[in-house]
Formats: structure tokens, sequence, C-alpha cells
């Protein structure tokens, strides 16, 4: 217990070091799926963790106090009372970022529903009016893209097909779904948002991998990214879309450098590295219940 | 019905596919086209009959208007819903922290020497 029930925090740290090398050495595909899932398991078991060092103020408490005092032994505290409440804290303010977090999350749904009112059911493309370029997928039943007029017109026929393949990507693979699933790993588990980061940049590479394989042609992919990018112009530091990570530049050069590797090895690793944490706060709750119950572990 | 073309990538693409991309290709200009024009733009071995198929289809949602500019025969694209999606997409950008931003966009911002090296790319593929 007192060893396991921190172990999930030193994952976190080094998924959170760890994740974004992923996706050098393996498909964005499985490096997206793996980091995902690997955020998900490893924010339950920091804040099933968290609930247990908490919980280990209960140790003191009455009821089992006295029975362990009938039972002729002194119990020992195995969490100082420090830990336990700053662990209280820390889950207070795990709940209020999650409630944000799934606020966002709504919040984001309804304003995407509202624009596809109106549009028949088995209409894929919504375009905007609009002389902003944007281009994004909008997940639901049924998925949409919705594409700008401006974006339309700024890029050539074979480099449309590049941005309708690439969103049509986003929704096959319900990459919203994965994103959604990291953001709030990330908000239960601050230390995870390099990972959150890193699966939000691999589901970008995942699509254009399955655009330029659609089109037949990496090079006419790298162009259209190129040509949106310049389009869309340069972002003001602060502005909701400047990333400041070269995001573009990188997905481009990734485009041109040829199919990605492979590496299962390097995928095997990080999902070994996300079962720890699972393991070892089930071992810590072993040791609490044993604690609390009175029988050694 | 998307397999009525040629074989080829075509087939491979359903109705819904077709749709977009035949859309997309009225909204990426200010002309009004013919099919020939848009089987002449879109690519991908689409064959004539294919494109009228889905010009039709797109007709009957009112996506998009026919024998527009005075040339019989032509398409342009329907402006009245895309308008009222620009203003609730502008809505949703305007509105606080942007909604949108949270989706995964098709491309992010550049900064000054990402802007001059996707330059240089786009004219080297055309020399």
């Amino acid at each position: 217990m007192r060893f396991d029930v921190y172990g999930p925090l030193v994952v976190s740290v080094l998924l959170a070091v760890a994740g974004p090398l992923t996706g050098r050495y393996v498909a964005p595909a499985a490096a997206a799926r793996v980091l995902a899932a690997a955020a998900v398991l490893t924010a339950g078991a920091t804040t099933w963790s968290l609930v247990l060092l908490g919980a280990a103020l209960l140790g003191d408490a009455p009821p089992v106090v006295r029975e362990a005092r009938e039972n002729g032994r002194t119990p020992t505290a195995p969490v100082p009372e420090s830990i336990a409440l700053a662990a209280c804290l820390a889950l207070v303010v795990v709940a209020v970022r999650v409630h944000r977090a799934v606020r966002d999350e709504r919040r984001t749904r309804r304003a995407l529903r509202r624009l596809c009112a109106g549009y028949p059911a088995d209409t894929e493309l919504i375009v905007a009016s609009s002389a902003v370029p944007r281009a994004f997928a909008i997940p639901g039943r049924p998925g949409r893209i919705l594409v700008t007029s401006a974006m339309l017109g700024a890029l050539r026929p074979e480099e449309r097909r590049v941005l309708l393949a690439h969103e049509r990507a986003h929704l096959a693979h319900r990459h919203g779904l994965l994103v959604t699933a990291a953001t709030l790993a990330a908000a239960a588990d601050p230390l995870l948002w390099p990972v959150r980061s890193a699966v939000v940049y691999l589901v970008e590479r995942w699509a254009d991998e399955q655009a330029a394989a659609t089109v037949g042609d990496r090079r006419t992919a790298a162009r259209a990214l190129a040509r949106a990018a310049l389009t869309a112009g340069p972002a003001a530091p602060g502005h909701a879309l400047y990333f400041g990570d070269r995001a573009v530049t990188r997905r481009i050069t990734a485009l041109r450098a040829g199919p990605p590797p492979s590496l299962w090895s390097a995928a095997l690793a990080v999902v070994a590295l996300s079962t720890l944490p699972p393991l070892l706060a089930a071992d810590a709750t072993g040791d609490l219940f044993g604690l609390l119950t009175g029988r050694p572990h | 019905m998307a397999g009525t073309g040629s074989r080829g990538r075509a087939e491979r693409r359903s109705a819904g596919e077709l749709e977009s991309e035949v859309l997309a290709a009225l909204w990426a200009t200010d002309r009004a086209l013919t099919p020939a024009e848009i089987q002449a733009g879109i690519g991908g071995g689409l064959a004539y009959n294919t494109v009228h198929t889905i010009l039709k289809r797109l007709y009957d949602k009112g996506l998009v208007l026919r024998d527009a500019d005075g040339r019989r025969g032509a398409y342009r694209p329907a402006k009245n819903a895309a308008q009222l999606t620009a203003e609730a997409m502008h809505q949703a950008l305007d509105r606080g922290p942007d909604p949108i931003a949270a989706l995964q966009q098709f491309v992010t911002g550049l900064s000054r020497e990402e802007e001059q090296a996707l330059r240089a790319l786009l004219a080297e593929g055309d020399a």
C-alpha cells in the first residue's frame, strides 16, 4: 500500500514523457489508440489512488480503532494524515476539473448540432458560406464534414479530395471519441496533458495517412495540407487555432517522408506501462481493506 | 448507383461521398458548372451519367440550383442554407471559448517561417 498507491502518479509522469515519443516510432493509428487507452487507465487508477489515500483517514475512524484496540493492537497509520488530507483536496479539484471538461464537451456538441440543423440525414458535406477558411469533422450519427466556401475555393480538385478523405477518416475511425477520452483523462490527471496533446496530433496524422492512401499520392496530400494551412494564414499567438507546435509542418514532413514505421514493440511497451497503474491501485486497494478490517495483509 | 460508371476509384466511393465531391466542386468556383465541366473537374473517372444522377439528388435536396446564370443545364450551389450555417458557425466561434477549437481541424495556425517553407514547397511542386 505504502508504495503501490503512489505508483499511478509515477506512471502518469512516465506516460507524459513517453507518450509524445510513441508517435515517432509507432504508426499513428496504433499510437493514438494505445495512448488514449493508456491515458484513460492511468487517470482512472490515479483517481482511485487518491480515493485510497483519502480513505486512509478512515483508518483512524472510531469503530476501526476500537476494534483494533480490542484485538490488542495499536492501529498503524499507513498514510501520514497530511497526505491523506492533500489527497482529499486533490479529489475535489479532480471532480471540479472533470465536471468542467464534461460541460465543455456538451457545449461543443450543442453548438455543432446547431450547425447541422436543417440538413437531410444523408448529406455528408455541409458548406458554410464564409470567407474564413475552415474545415472540420462533426462527429455524430450521421457524422458530417463542415467546410467553408473559402477553404473549398482555395484548393485544387485533387486537394479537395484529400480534405474530404481526411475528414471522413476522422468520422469513420471515431477520432472524436479518442480525443474526448484523452481530454477527460487529462482533466482528471493533469500530468497526462502531454498525452492528450499527442493523441490530438496523432489522429490528424492518422487521417492524413488515410487521405494519402485514398488519393493514392502522398505528395498531393502534403500539398493539400500546405495550401490549406497557407489559406488559413498565420494565426496570432493566443488565438484559439495557434498551438505554436508546428503541427501542420510536422504533418507535411511526415507525409513527404514516406509511410510511417510500425514498431509494435514500442506500442506494446506503452500498453504494458498503462496496465501498471490499475494493478498497483488494485494491490493498494487490497492493502487498505486489509487495514480497515484489521487483518494483516 | 455509384457503380454505374467506369471501373476504378469511382466504384469504391459511396453515393454520399460522390455527392460531397460534386457539391465541393460547385462551391469551389464562382461560375455555374455544367455536368461535363464537373466531370472534368472532380476526376476519379466518374461517368457522365453518374454526375448527372448526383446533381439530380442534390437538386432534390435543395442544395443546388439548376439553369443558373442563364446557362441551360448549368448548376450552382444554393446559398441560403450555407449562409445560415455560416452565421451559426461564426456565432459559435465568437462566443467565449471556441467550441470548434476542440475539434479535429484540418489545419491549424502557422508561424512566419513555416509559412515561407510551405510557400516554397508549393512553388517547387508547381514548377
